[in-house]
Protein backbone atom coordinates (compact mmCIF):
# COMPACT_ATOMS: atom_id res chain seq x y z
CA UNK A 1 0.00 0.00 0.00
CA UNK A 2 2.66 2.27 0.82
CA UNK A 3 4.76 1.41 -2.74
CA UNK A 4 1.07 2.16 -3.95
CA UNK A 5 1.14 5.51 -2.21
CA UNK A 6 4.59 6.68 -3.65
CA UNK A 7 4.14 5.39 -7.20
CA UNK A 8 0.61 7.81 -6.80
CA UNK A 9 2.83 10.45 -5.37
CA UNK A 10 5.17 10.41 -8.19
CA UNK A 11 2.77 10.18 -10.79
CA UNK A 12 1.64 13.62 -9.12
CA UNK A 13 4.30 16.02 -8.93
CA UNK A 14 5.09 16.96 -13.04
CA UNK A 15 1.04 17.63 -12.72
CA UNK A 16 1.18 19.58 -9.71
CA UNK A 17 3.87 21.76 -12.15
CA UNK A 18 1.38 22.53 -14.96
CA UNK A 19 2.12 25.95 -16.22
CA UNK A 20 5.62 25.60 -15.29
CA UNK A 21 8.21 23.55 -16.04
CA UNK A 22 8.45 20.67 -13.64
CA UNK A 23 11.58 18.81 -12.87
CA UNK A 24 10.48 15.53 -13.24
CA UNK A 25 10.11 14.11 -16.67
CA UNK A 26 8.54 11.07 -16.42
CA UNK A 27 7.27 8.43 -19.09
CA UNK A 28 6.88 5.21 -20.50
CA UNK A 29 6.39 3.22 -23.59
CA UNK A 30 4.64 0.32 -23.97
CA UNK A 31 5.23 -1.74 -27.77
CA UNK A 32 8.07 -4.31 -29.15
CA UNK A 33 11.57 -3.61 -29.77
CA UNK A 34 14.78 -5.47 -30.35
CA UNK A 35 18.50 -4.79 -29.80
CA UNK A 36 20.45 -7.03 -32.10
CA UNK A 37 23.13 -8.59 -30.04
CA UNK A 38 26.86 -8.37 -32.04
CA UNK A 39 27.83 -11.72 -29.85
CA UNK A 40 27.86 -14.94 -31.48
CA UNK A 41 25.62 -17.68 -30.71
CA UNK A 42 23.81 -15.09 -28.13
CA UNK A 43 19.99 -13.82 -28.56
CA UNK A 44 19.02 -10.28 -28.83
CA UNK A 45 17.89 -8.23 -26.11
CA UNK A 46 13.99 -7.80 -26.56
CA UNK A 47 12.37 -4.66 -25.69
CA UNK A 48 9.11 -4.38 -23.94
CA UNK A 49 9.11 -1.49 -21.99
CA UNK A 50 11.04 1.78 -22.27
CA UNK A 51 10.77 4.01 -18.99
CA UNK A 52 11.61 7.05 -18.36
CA UNK A 53 12.60 8.66 -15.22
CA UNK A 54 14.48 11.64 -15.12
CA UNK A 55 14.86 14.36 -12.82
CA UNK A 56 16.85 17.77 -13.73
CA UNK A 57 17.21 20.14 -10.59
CA UNK A 58 19.40 23.50 -11.12
CA UNK A 59 22.76 21.92 -10.48
CA UNK A 60 21.98 17.92 -10.07
CA UNK A 61 20.60 15.80 -12.15
CA UNK A 62 19.13 11.89 -12.38
CA UNK A 63 18.24 10.61 -16.19
CA UNK A 64 17.62 7.43 -16.60
CA UNK A 65 20.86 5.73 -14.55
CA UNK A 66 23.13 8.85 -15.30
CA UNK A 67 23.70 11.37 -12.63
CA UNK A 68 25.27 14.67 -13.01
CA UNK A 69 26.32 17.47 -11.32
CA UNK A 70 25.79 20.90 -13.69
CA UNK A 71 28.91 23.38 -13.27
CA UNK A 72 27.85 25.61 -16.51
CA UNK A 73 24.91 26.26 -18.03
CA UNK A 74 25.42 29.31 -20.64
CA UNK A 75 23.49 30.79 -23.38
CA UNK A 76 25.59 28.64 -25.72
CA UNK A 77 26.29 25.63 -23.94
CA UNK A 78 25.76 23.53 -20.48
CA UNK A 79 28.67 21.21 -19.30
CA UNK A 80 28.29 18.66 -16.57
CA UNK A 81 29.86 16.09 -14.57
CA UNK A 82 28.05 12.63 -15.13
CA UNK A 83 28.65 9.29 -13.81
CA UNK A 84 26.67 6.82 -15.47
CA UNK A 85 26.81 2.53 -15.55
CA UNK A 86 28.50 0.74 -19.23
CA UNK A 87 25.85 -1.54 -19.77
CA UNK A 88 27.57 -3.35 -22.59
CA UNK A 89 27.56 -6.57 -19.86
CA UNK A 90 23.79 -6.77 -20.86
CA UNK A 91 24.95 -8.37 -24.43
CA UNK A 92 26.85 -11.54 -22.32
CA UNK A 93 23.93 -11.94 -19.96
CA UNK A 94 22.20 -13.61 -23.20
CA UNK A 95 24.63 -16.22 -24.23
CA UNK A 96 23.57 -19.54 -25.18
CA UNK A 97 25.44 -22.57 -23.98
CA UNK A 98 26.19 -24.75 -26.98
CA UNK A 99 28.70 -27.80 -27.90
CA UNK A 100 29.75 -27.27 -31.65
CA UNK A 101 32.01 -28.87 -34.19
CA UNK A 102 33.52 -25.73 -35.86
CA UNK A 103 35.06 -23.17 -34.13
CA UNK A 104 34.53 -18.78 -33.76
CA UNK A 105 37.00 -18.63 -36.21
CA UNK A 106 35.58 -21.29 -38.68
CA UNK A 107 37.94 -24.04 -38.38
CA UNK A 108 36.63 -27.26 -38.40
CA UNK A 109 37.57 -29.14 -34.88
CA UNK A 110 38.45 -32.77 -34.27
CA UNK A 111 35.23 -33.28 -31.83
CA UNK A 112 32.47 -31.68 -30.52
CA UNK A 113 34.03 -28.61 -27.69
CA UNK A 114 31.27 -26.49 -25.61
CA UNK A 115 31.36 -22.95 -26.31
CA UNK A 116 31.35 -21.07 -23.32
CA UNK A 117 31.45 -16.92 -23.62
CA UNK A 118 33.35 -15.31 -21.31
CA UNK A 119 31.45 -12.97 -18.46
CA UNK A 120 31.70 -9.56 -18.16
CA UNK A 121 31.04 -7.11 -15.74
CA UNK A 122 29.04 -3.63 -15.64
CA UNK A 123 31.61 -0.74 -15.24
CA UNK A 124 30.82 2.67 -13.68
CA UNK A 125 31.97 5.74 -15.54
CA UNK A 126 32.64 9.27 -14.73
CA UNK A 127 32.84 12.10 -17.59
CA UNK A 128 32.38 15.54 -18.96
CA UNK A 129 29.45 16.48 -20.64
CA UNK A 130 28.42 18.89 -23.73
CA UNK A 131 25.46 20.14 -24.66
CA UNK A 132 24.90 22.78 -26.95
CA UNK A 133 21.79 23.27 -29.10
CA UNK A 134 20.28 26.19 -31.56
CA UNK A 135 18.37 26.36 -35.12
CA UNK A 136 20.74 23.90 -36.23
CA UNK A 137 19.95 21.03 -34.34
CA UNK A 138 21.47 19.46 -31.04
CA UNK A 139 25.15 18.23 -29.79
CA UNK A 140 26.45 16.11 -27.29
CA UNK A 141 30.21 15.49 -26.87
CA UNK A 142 31.09 12.71 -23.76
CA UNK A 143 34.06 11.79 -22.27
CA UNK A 144 34.27 9.00 -20.24
CA UNK A 145 36.16 6.84 -18.07
CA UNK A 146 36.10 3.77 -15.93
CA UNK A 147 36.50 4.33 -12.32
CA UNK A 148 35.50 1.04 -11.24
CA UNK A 149 38.95 -0.92 -12.48
CA UNK A 150 36.56 -3.05 -14.69
CA UNK A 151 37.92 -2.12 -17.87
CA UNK A 152 40.51 0.83 -16.81
CA UNK A 153 39.44 2.56 -20.70
CA UNK A 154 37.88 5.57 -21.96
CA UNK A 155 35.48 6.55 -24.60
CA UNK A 156 35.12 9.97 -26.05
CA UNK A 157 31.64 10.19 -28.20
CA UNK A 158 30.05 13.08 -30.37
CA UNK A 159 25.89 12.92 -30.82
CA UNK A 160 24.41 15.07 -33.48
CA UNK A 161 20.53 15.07 -33.98
CA UNK A 162 18.17 17.36 -34.97
CA UNK A 163 14.46 17.74 -34.41
CA UNK A 164 11.60 18.60 -37.02
CA UNK A 165 8.23 18.87 -36.42
CA UNK A 166 5.42 18.67 -38.35
CA UNK A 167 1.88 18.85 -37.09
CA UNK A 168 1.24 15.81 -34.83
CA UNK A 169 4.21 14.51 -36.09
CA UNK A 170 7.86 15.03 -35.05
CA UNK A 171 11.44 13.63 -36.69
CA UNK A 172 14.69 13.32 -35.28
CA UNK A 173 17.62 12.13 -37.45
CA UNK A 174 20.75 11.85 -35.55
CA UNK A 175 24.08 10.60 -35.73
CA UNK A 176 26.99 9.48 -33.61
CA UNK A 177 30.75 8.84 -33.35
CA UNK A 178 32.40 7.16 -30.59
CA UNK A 179 36.25 6.61 -29.91
CA UNK A 180 36.85 3.74 -28.01
CA UNK A 181 40.16 2.81 -25.91
CA UNK A 182 41.94 -0.40 -26.31
CA UNK A 183 41.52 -0.96 -22.69
CA UNK A 184 37.56 -0.29 -23.05
CA UNK A 185 37.23 -2.66 -26.45
CA UNK A 186 39.70 -5.00 -25.15
CA UNK A 187 38.13 -6.11 -21.48
CA UNK A 188 35.08 -6.52 -23.34
CA UNK A 189 35.61 -7.66 -26.65
CA UNK A 190 38.40 -9.04 -26.25
CA UNK A 191 39.24 -12.90 -25.03
CA UNK A 192 41.94 -13.51 -22.10
CA UNK A 193 44.46 -16.47 -22.45
CA UNK A 194 42.82 -18.79 -19.42
CA UNK A 195 39.59 -17.54 -21.52
CA UNK A 196 40.28 -19.39 -25.11
CA UNK A 197 39.74 -23.09 -26.12
CA UNK A 198 40.02 -24.34 -29.07
CA UNK A 199 36.64 -23.35 -30.07
CA UNK A 200 37.49 -19.68 -28.62
CA UNK A 201 40.66 -18.30 -29.53
CA UNK A 202 42.76 -16.04 -27.63
CA UNK A 203 42.08 -12.72 -29.06
CA UNK A 204 43.26 -8.72 -28.04
CA UNK A 205 41.23 -5.91 -29.29
CA UNK A 206 42.82 -2.24 -29.64
CA UNK A 207 40.94 0.92 -30.50
CA UNK A 208 38.72 1.67 -32.75
CA UNK A 209 35.72 4.50 -33.38
CA UNK A 210 31.87 3.27 -33.72
CA UNK A 211 29.78 4.78 -35.82
CA UNK A 212 25.73 4.90 -35.36
CA UNK A 213 22.65 6.57 -37.39
CA UNK A 214 19.52 6.65 -35.88
CA UNK A 215 15.63 7.83 -36.74
CA UNK A 216 13.15 8.56 -34.06
CA UNK A 217 9.57 9.24 -34.94
CA UNK A 218 6.61 10.29 -32.92
CA UNK A 219 2.84 11.05 -33.28
CA UNK A 220 1.02 12.96 -30.45
CA UNK A 221 -3.08 11.82 -30.33
CA UNK A 222 -2.95 13.79 -27.22
CA UNK A 223 -1.15 15.86 -24.31
CA UNK A 224 0.11 12.38 -23.00
CA UNK A 225 -0.37 10.05 -25.89
CA UNK A 226 1.84 9.08 -28.81
CA UNK A 227 2.56 6.65 -30.78
CA UNK A 228 6.80 5.96 -31.06
CA UNK A 229 9.04 4.70 -33.08
CA UNK A 230 13.16 4.62 -32.99
CA UNK A 231 15.69 2.66 -35.34
CA UNK A 232 19.31 2.77 -34.64
CA UNK A 233 21.68 1.16 -36.64
CA UNK A 234 25.61 1.46 -34.55
CA UNK A 235 29.18 -0.05 -36.94
CA UNK A 236 30.88 -1.60 -34.90
CA UNK A 237 34.78 -0.57 -34.95
CA UNK A 238 36.66 -3.31 -36.62
CA UNK A 239 38.87 -4.37 -33.22
CA UNK A 240 35.28 -5.39 -32.57
CA UNK A 241 33.94 -6.66 -35.29
CA UNK A 242 37.01 -9.03 -35.99
CA UNK A 243 36.75 -10.52 -32.51
CA UNK A 244 36.16 -14.18 -32.26
CA UNK A 245 33.08 -13.67 -29.75
CA UNK A 246 31.52 -11.59 -32.25
CA UNK A 247 29.46 -12.85 -35.23
CA UNK A 248 27.98 -9.11 -36.48
CA UNK A 249 29.27 -5.94 -37.67
CA UNK A 250 26.96 -4.05 -36.34
CA UNK A 251 24.40 -3.46 -34.02
CA UNK A 252 20.74 -2.41 -34.75
CA UNK A 253 18.08 -1.57 -32.92
CA UNK A 254 14.22 -0.58 -33.14
CA UNK A 255 10.71 -0.25 -31.30
CA UNK A 256 6.92 0.55 -31.98
CA UNK A 257 4.82 1.68 -29.17
CA UNK A 258 2.22 3.84 -27.81
CA UNK A 259 3.78 6.23 -24.77
CA UNK A 260 2.58 8.17 -21.63
CA UNK A 261 3.90 11.22 -20.41
CA UNK A 262 2.97 11.55 -17.06
CA UNK B 1 -42.79 -7.42 -4.57
CA UNK B 2 -43.34 -4.51 -1.91
CA UNK B 3 -39.85 -4.97 -0.86
CA UNK B 4 -38.45 -4.81 -5.05
CA UNK B 5 -40.61 -1.38 -5.29
CA UNK B 6 -38.74 0.04 -1.56
CA UNK B 7 -35.63 -0.86 -3.37
CA UNK B 8 -36.25 0.75 -7.02
CA UNK B 9 -37.69 3.80 -5.30
CA UNK B 10 -34.31 4.14 -2.85
CA UNK B 11 -32.56 3.69 -6.20
CA UNK B 12 -34.17 6.20 -8.22
CA UNK B 13 -33.96 8.96 -5.34
CA UNK B 14 -30.28 8.49 -4.65
CA UNK B 15 -29.85 8.49 -8.56
CA UNK B 16 -28.21 11.79 -9.79
CA UNK B 17 -30.66 13.79 -10.93
CA UNK B 18 -28.73 14.96 -14.26
CA UNK B 19 -27.14 11.26 -14.71
CA UNK B 20 -30.46 10.46 -16.90
CA UNK B 21 -30.83 14.35 -19.01
CA UNK B 22 -28.98 14.77 -22.35
CA UNK B 23 -26.24 18.18 -22.10
CA UNK B 24 -28.15 21.21 -22.75
CA UNK B 25 -25.69 21.53 -26.14
CA UNK B 26 -22.63 19.86 -27.69
CA UNK B 27 -19.51 22.12 -29.35
CA UNK B 28 -16.71 19.73 -30.95
CA UNK B 29 -13.58 21.30 -31.68
CA UNK B 30 -11.28 19.92 -34.32
CA UNK B 31 -8.40 20.14 -34.11
CA UNK B 32 -7.71 19.89 -30.45
CA UNK B 33 -4.10 19.75 -30.18
CA UNK B 34 -1.33 22.46 -30.92
CA UNK B 35 2.24 20.93 -30.62
CA UNK B 36 5.07 24.07 -30.46
CA UNK B 37 8.78 23.83 -30.10
CA UNK B 38 11.57 26.74 -30.47
CA UNK B 39 11.55 25.53 -34.61
CA UNK B 40 7.31 25.98 -34.47
CA UNK B 41 6.43 28.58 -32.12
CA UNK B 42 3.21 28.40 -33.23
CA UNK B 43 0.49 26.65 -34.64
CA UNK B 44 -1.87 27.97 -37.78
CA UNK B 45 -4.68 26.08 -37.56
CA UNK B 46 -8.03 26.12 -39.29
CA UNK B 47 -10.83 25.15 -36.80
CA UNK B 48 -13.78 23.49 -37.57
CA UNK B 49 -16.44 24.05 -34.97
CA UNK B 50 -19.68 21.96 -34.77
CA UNK B 51 -22.45 23.08 -31.81
CA UNK B 52 -26.10 21.04 -30.92
CA UNK B 53 -28.56 22.26 -29.04
CA UNK B 54 -31.38 20.94 -27.50
CA UNK B 55 -34.18 24.31 -28.57
CA UNK B 56 -34.25 26.47 -30.88
CA UNK B 57 -32.47 29.91 -29.57
CA UNK B 58 -30.21 32.79 -30.00
CA UNK B 59 -26.69 31.24 -29.83
CA UNK B 60 -23.04 32.85 -30.04
CA UNK B 61 -19.55 30.86 -30.09
CA UNK B 62 -16.69 33.00 -28.71
CA UNK B 63 -13.61 32.32 -27.18
CA UNK B 64 -11.30 33.58 -24.11
CA UNK B 65 -8.44 35.31 -27.14
CA UNK B 66 -11.57 37.64 -28.43
CA UNK B 67 -13.87 40.21 -26.53
CA UNK B 68 -16.17 39.53 -29.57
CA UNK B 69 -17.89 35.94 -29.92
CA UNK B 70 -16.75 34.87 -33.30
CA UNK B 71 -20.49 34.08 -34.87
CA UNK B 72 -23.97 33.96 -34.07
CA UNK B 73 -27.35 31.98 -34.68
CA UNK B 74 -30.56 33.09 -34.20
CA UNK B 75 -33.72 30.72 -33.78
CA UNK B 76 -31.15 27.95 -34.26
CA UNK B 77 -30.50 24.15 -32.75
CA UNK B 78 -27.50 23.69 -34.23
CA UNK B 79 -24.37 25.58 -36.69
CA UNK B 80 -21.18 25.48 -37.69
CA UNK B 81 -18.10 27.58 -38.50
CA UNK B 82 -14.80 27.49 -39.10
CA UNK B 83 -12.02 29.82 -37.63
CA UNK B 84 -8.51 30.01 -39.01
CA UNK B 85 -5.58 31.40 -36.31
CA UNK B 86 -2.08 31.35 -35.50
CA UNK B 87 -2.46 29.91 -31.60
CA UNK B 88 1.09 29.77 -29.31
CA UNK B 89 -1.28 29.19 -26.14
CA UNK B 90 -4.13 27.09 -25.09
CA UNK B 91 -7.89 28.22 -26.18
CA UNK B 92 -11.21 27.73 -24.80
CA UNK B 93 -13.97 27.80 -27.43
CA UNK B 94 -17.39 28.84 -25.74
CA UNK B 95 -20.97 28.03 -26.85
CA UNK B 96 -23.18 30.67 -24.85
CA UNK B 97 -27.19 31.55 -25.33
CA UNK B 98 -29.48 34.47 -25.58
CA UNK B 99 -28.21 37.82 -24.85
CA UNK B 100 -26.76 37.04 -21.68
CA UNK B 101 -24.03 34.64 -22.73
CA UNK B 102 -25.32 32.07 -20.58
CA UNK B 103 -22.55 29.16 -21.25
CA UNK B 104 -23.91 26.07 -22.45
CA UNK B 105 -20.62 24.34 -23.81
CA UNK B 106 -17.24 24.44 -24.03
CA UNK B 107 -13.89 23.08 -25.92
CA UNK B 108 -10.47 23.67 -25.11
CA UNK B 109 -7.98 23.68 -28.21
CA UNK B 110 -4.40 22.50 -25.63
CA UNK B 111 -0.68 23.62 -26.40
CA UNK B 112 1.66 21.84 -26.07
CA UNK B 113 5.09 22.97 -25.72
CA UNK B 114 7.76 20.37 -26.40
CA UNK B 115 10.29 22.71 -26.09
CA UNK B 116 12.87 23.63 -23.04
CA UNK B 117 14.59 26.39 -21.22
CA UNK B 118 16.87 23.40 -20.51
CA UNK B 119 19.02 21.74 -22.76
CA UNK B 120 19.42 18.75 -20.34
CA UNK B 121 16.09 17.28 -21.29
CA UNK B 122 17.73 16.38 -24.72
CA UNK B 123 20.42 14.63 -23.79
CA UNK B 124 20.90 11.04 -24.58
CA UNK B 125 21.82 8.53 -22.44
CA UNK B 126 23.41 5.46 -23.85
CA UNK B 127 21.95 2.16 -22.19
CA UNK B 128 21.33 -0.85 -24.10
CA UNK B 129 18.14 -1.12 -23.61
CA UNK B 130 17.17 2.20 -24.51
CA UNK B 131 16.18 2.05 -27.58
CA UNK B 132 13.53 5.33 -27.81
Amino acid sequence: MRNLTVAVSLLALPLLAEGTESPWRLGMALGYGERGNPLAASEDIPVVVDLDIAWFGERFFFDNGDLGFTFHDGRRVTASLVARARSDQVFFGRANFEFVSISLTGDALDEEEPLQLPDRDFAGELGFELLADGRWGFLQVNAFHDVTGIHEGYEVSLDYGVGLRSGRWYFEPGFRVAYKSANLNDYYWGVRMDESSPVLPAYEAGAGVNTGVRLRASYHFSRRWALRMAVDYEGLNDEIAESPVVDSDNVIGYFAGLSIDF
Amino acid sequence: MRQILLTLTAVLAVWPAGATEPPPASLTVKPVLCIVDERTPSCDLNFMIVWQALQLGYYCVSNDHDAEPLRCWIDRQSGETTDRRELTESIEFRLEEGEAAILVASATVDVLRKDSDDRRRRRRTRYVWDVL
